[in-house]
């Protein structure tokens, strides 16, 4: 039975079969997936310099931590976003601007002027005044802000902000 | 159908069976390749007709011409001609509620209706001839559903109520009365209906007037399309009071609000404590008290919702410092610049300066000494002191008021309330000086001024 | 026996795939035409719905703040949005034509008489089931367009003697189309009709199954 044109037939059809649910699958199924992946394929960048203020109202060697807000838009949504800073004024009137959010879980970390360090509130971190790692979990320093990205223009104070 | 033939039926059943096919692969295969052409021609619809963007609902619109999906216009249709009829035609829940129901009903009990026992269409002649007409009467009603019932109305009444009765009457009375060729009877009488009913169907949608091309409202999809959108929105309705960078200051020219100061609206205080919503409220609703009026239809001003939406998204991106304007918003909205030694022409250089900075005051339903500045010959040669630009002559008017110099009767420095930019004045100078070119091609042609 | 055999052995003693192959698709029927596709194609255009509906809630949001942006995101913004709302659109459109026609052959070959009068009627709560798809789905995209077909095509119920007032606001949860309608259209599109057509489906084909597909009437029949 298995060699009669019947047969053929029905391994034709299983092919043409095969064939259309391919085709369909990969049209329909492979959009799908960039369908479904698209949020996390598309950022819109965003990045600007951001005002600090005067550079006087940082005390020399105490972190300052300065609040700035940035609005984001997510699919259609407009969220502000708040974003922290910790500023160091060195006394040759450098400056070093250290991120407030730990590098182990994003946590905001405080500075602790008792320690002399900045402490981490979720799994007590410990990060040094250049926010290098004195203890606890961190894999890497705080982020700081390197020198092309912090200026300092009529005695003011900006840093450039880039989120990716 | 009784035992005897209800055992026909099966054994003639078992019969086709024996001499069919197997249900895998033959009756697949066909299935198949259906499918698979529907499947092509759903992606190929999907892909190069799209769908067409529509603007957001807007409960305050109630000038908005409701249109039900395209398998409804049908009974949409039956309605409208329906309420044609003399006297019967007010009772509107008959048309609305009884005949669907009764014909919803009726196709639940088609088995029990059409109870005869045989299948072949040379038995059932009546039951296909009225279910033929009225197929044929929805398809007639759904192609005339556009045009306005008070067009060609008898023609419109003859094809979609009419026939569509005298048809499916007929469907039914034939086989009672005439007992020789019936079923010839039933198939002329089926086609001249269809045709009939078809045809004045298709006179009324070529006779009737063409309504008038609905305007396809743009609709800004993208967020720098809404930004722009709202930007010219801006331009037309907001900077007269508030200045083209939403600066404020002392109000010129505003027929009731002359002299009034208004704070700036591009600033921090505004932008950073006012929602999306807030702003979008005092747009719709304005701030009669303090001398701003409506913009909302809904308070009866003039703009939907889609373009209040895109206005606040214009000043939020614009304005607020948190936000980002994207790339190909600055790109689209900068002024054209000019060249060394390029000729301005109306087009490209001097009209966004208008519609950026002008048309605010100088449109259609203000007064300003009736200077509208809508088109080439208007902007030079329009309103109640005409001319207000001579080719070659840096002391007409424009020129001389958009250099800060006072005209008295004539009008004031323009813009009012902030000079334009040096840049700015400068293009003006120059397309004066070259006289005047409206396109590029003529700005080309001109001889090149120096700046 | 190969592996393969007897995994396959594995799954038939315990699925009977075997049993399911024998009486769904290794059955005979009588020879028909082409016209006999049209409820498979209906099928078809069901699943396609289907799935393209069930990836649009990924990004769709029911509310009538949202309903409209989240659209125009997938259209403008999410990768191939345009082609998943697109074949949803026109799917809908064919879909309705598509068991419009199968209703119509199933009428004009007889095919609703004994022994399927049943089969017939779920096929119209089918048909039905269909148009109320199209009705609330249209809604969904809180357009001008939506919103005031719907407004008309809730009042419509309003003509309903005595009770029509009451059905209207059922329709659209209180006097007014509001983000209750919205909610309530949304529900039924993708729960309460897609259930029911499912179950329906279900019926249809066991009737199918059992009775045979109808054959093409002869002169004798």
């Amino acid at each position: 039975m298995s060699q009669t044109p019947h047969m053929g037939r029905r391994e034709f059809v299983q092919l043409v079969t095969g064939f259309v649910g391919a085709v369909m699958g990969a049209v329909i199924g492979l959009p799908a997936i960039g369908y479904l992946i698209s949020p996390a394929t598309k950022r819109r960048q965003s990045e600007a310099w951001i005002p600090l203020g005067p550079l006087e109202n940082y005390p020399v060697g105490v972190p300052t931590l300065f609040n700035f807000t940035r609005s984001k838009v997510n699919g259609w949504e407009k969220t502000v976003n708040s974003y922290g800073v910790f500023v160091v004024r060195h006394p040759d009137d450098s400056v070093t601007v250290l991120s407030n959010v730990c590098t182990h879980l994003a946590c905001r970390v405080n500075w602790v002027p008792e320690n002399q360090w900045f402490l981490c509130p979720c799994h007590d971190a410990q990060f040094g005044l250049d926010g290098q790692v004195l203890g606890g979990p961190p894999p890497r320093p705080l982020d700081s802000y390197t020198q092309d990205a912090v200026k300092i223009e009529d005695g003011n104070l900006f840093i450039f902000f880039k989120e990716a | 159908m009784n035992a005897e033939q209800k055992q026909q039926y099966k054994e003639k059943y078992a019969n086709a069976k024996q001499h069919g096919v197997k249900f895998w692969p033959d009756i697949i295969y066909k299935d198949l390749l259906i499918s698979f052409a529907i499947f092509i021609l759903l992606v190929g619809l999907a892909t190069f007709l799209g769908v067409a963007s529509e603007p957001k609902a807007d409960p305050s619109d109630s000038s908005y011409i409701p249109r039900p999906e395209w398998y409804f216009l049908f009974l949409f249709k039956f309605l409208a001609i329906y309420g044609q009829i003399p006297w019967l035609g007010k009772i509107e829940w008959l048309a609305a509620t009884v005949v669907p129901a009764v014909g919803v009903l009726a196709l639940f009990l088609v088995p029990f209706i059409d109870r005869s026992p045989f299948r072949h269409f040379s038995k059932r002649g009546a039951a296909l001839a009225f279910m033929t007409v009225l197929v044929v009467t929805m398809v007639g009603l759904t192609l005339i559903a556009n045009v306005p019932t008070t067009e060609l109305s008898a023609l419109q009444f003859i094809s979609g109520l009419v026939l569509p009765a005298l048809g499916m009457a007929a469907a039914l009375l034939i086989p009672l009365f005439i007992k020789k060729d019936t079923n010839r009877a039933l198939a002329w009488m089926t086609g001249v209906t269809s045709a009939l009913i078809l045809g004045l169907a298709v006179a009324v949608l070529v006779l009737s007037p063409p309504a008038a091309a609905a305007e396809e409202a743009q609709v800004a999809a993208t967020l720098p399309e809404q930004i722009l959108a709202g930007q010219d929105l801006y331009s037309v309705h907001c900077v007269e009071c508030h200045g083209a960078e939403g600066e404020g200051g002392e109000i010129k020219g505003v027929e009731g609000l002359e002299g009034v100061i208004l704070d700036p609206i591009n600033a921090r205080d505004v932008m950073y404590t006012f929602t999306d919503e807030t702003l979008y409220n005092i747009i719709a609703y304005g701030q009669p008290d303090l001398g701003m009026t409506p913009f909302g239809l809904a308070y009866g001003g003039t703009l939907g919702p889609g373009e209040m939406e895109n206005m606040v998204t214009f000043m939020r991106y614009t304005w607020d410092d948190r936000a980002e304007l994207p790339a190909e918003v600055t790109a689209a909205s900068a002024m054209p610049t000019l060249a060394e030694s390029e000729t301005p022409s109306y087009e490209v250089h001097i009209q966004p300066i208008i519609k950026r900075y002008c048309i605010s005051c100088h449109r259609e339903g203000k007064t300003n000494n009736n200077y509208i500045m809508d088109t080439y010959e208007n902007v030079i040669n329009g309103g109640d002191n005409a001319p207000n630009l001579i080719a070659g002559d840096l002391t007409c008017n424009t020129i001389r008021m958009l250099n800060r110099e006072d005209l008295g009767d004539i009008g004031s420095a323009m813009p009012p309330t902030k000079a334009l930019k040096a840049e700015l004045v400068d293009v003006w100078v120059r397309w004066v000086l070259a006289g005047m070119p409206e396109t590029a091609e003529d700005a080309a042609a001109a001889p090149s001024i120096a700046p | 026996m190969s592996t393969w055999q007897k995994l396959l052995n594995w799954f038939d003693e315990r699925l009977g795939l075997t049993t399911i192959y024998s009486t769904v698709l290794d059955r005979k029927v009588p020879k028909v035409n082409w016209w006999f596709t049209l409820g498979s194609a209906s099928m078809i255009l069901f699943l396609l719905q289907g799935v393209t509906g069930v990836m649009l809630t990924v990004y769709y949001v029911p509310s009538p703040d949202h309903a409209y942006d989240s659209i125009n995101y997938i259209m403008n913004e999410v990768a191939f949005g345009w082609l998943i709302r697109g074949i949803h659109h026109w799917g809908a459109s064919l879909m309705v034509l598509v068991v419009f026609a199968h209703m119509l052959r199933t009428f004009y070959f007889g095919a609703f008489k004994y022994p399927r009068e049943l089969t017939w009627i779920t096929g119209v709560f089918l048909l039905l089931c269909t148009v109320g798809m199209g009705f609330t789905g249209y809604l969904l995209p809180w357009n001008q367009r939506a919103f005031w077909a719907t407004t008309v095509g809730t009042s419509i119920a309003g003509a309903v003697p005595f009770v029509g007032e009451f059905i209207n606001e059922v329709l659209r949860g209180g006097t007014d189309l509001s983000a209750l309608t919205l909610a309530r259209f949304f529900s039924v599109h993708i729960w309460w009709l897609p259930a029911a057509i499912i179950a329906l489906i279900g019926v249809h084909m066991y009737m199918i199954i059992r009775l045979g597909i109808s054959s093409v009437p002869t002169k004798e029949d």
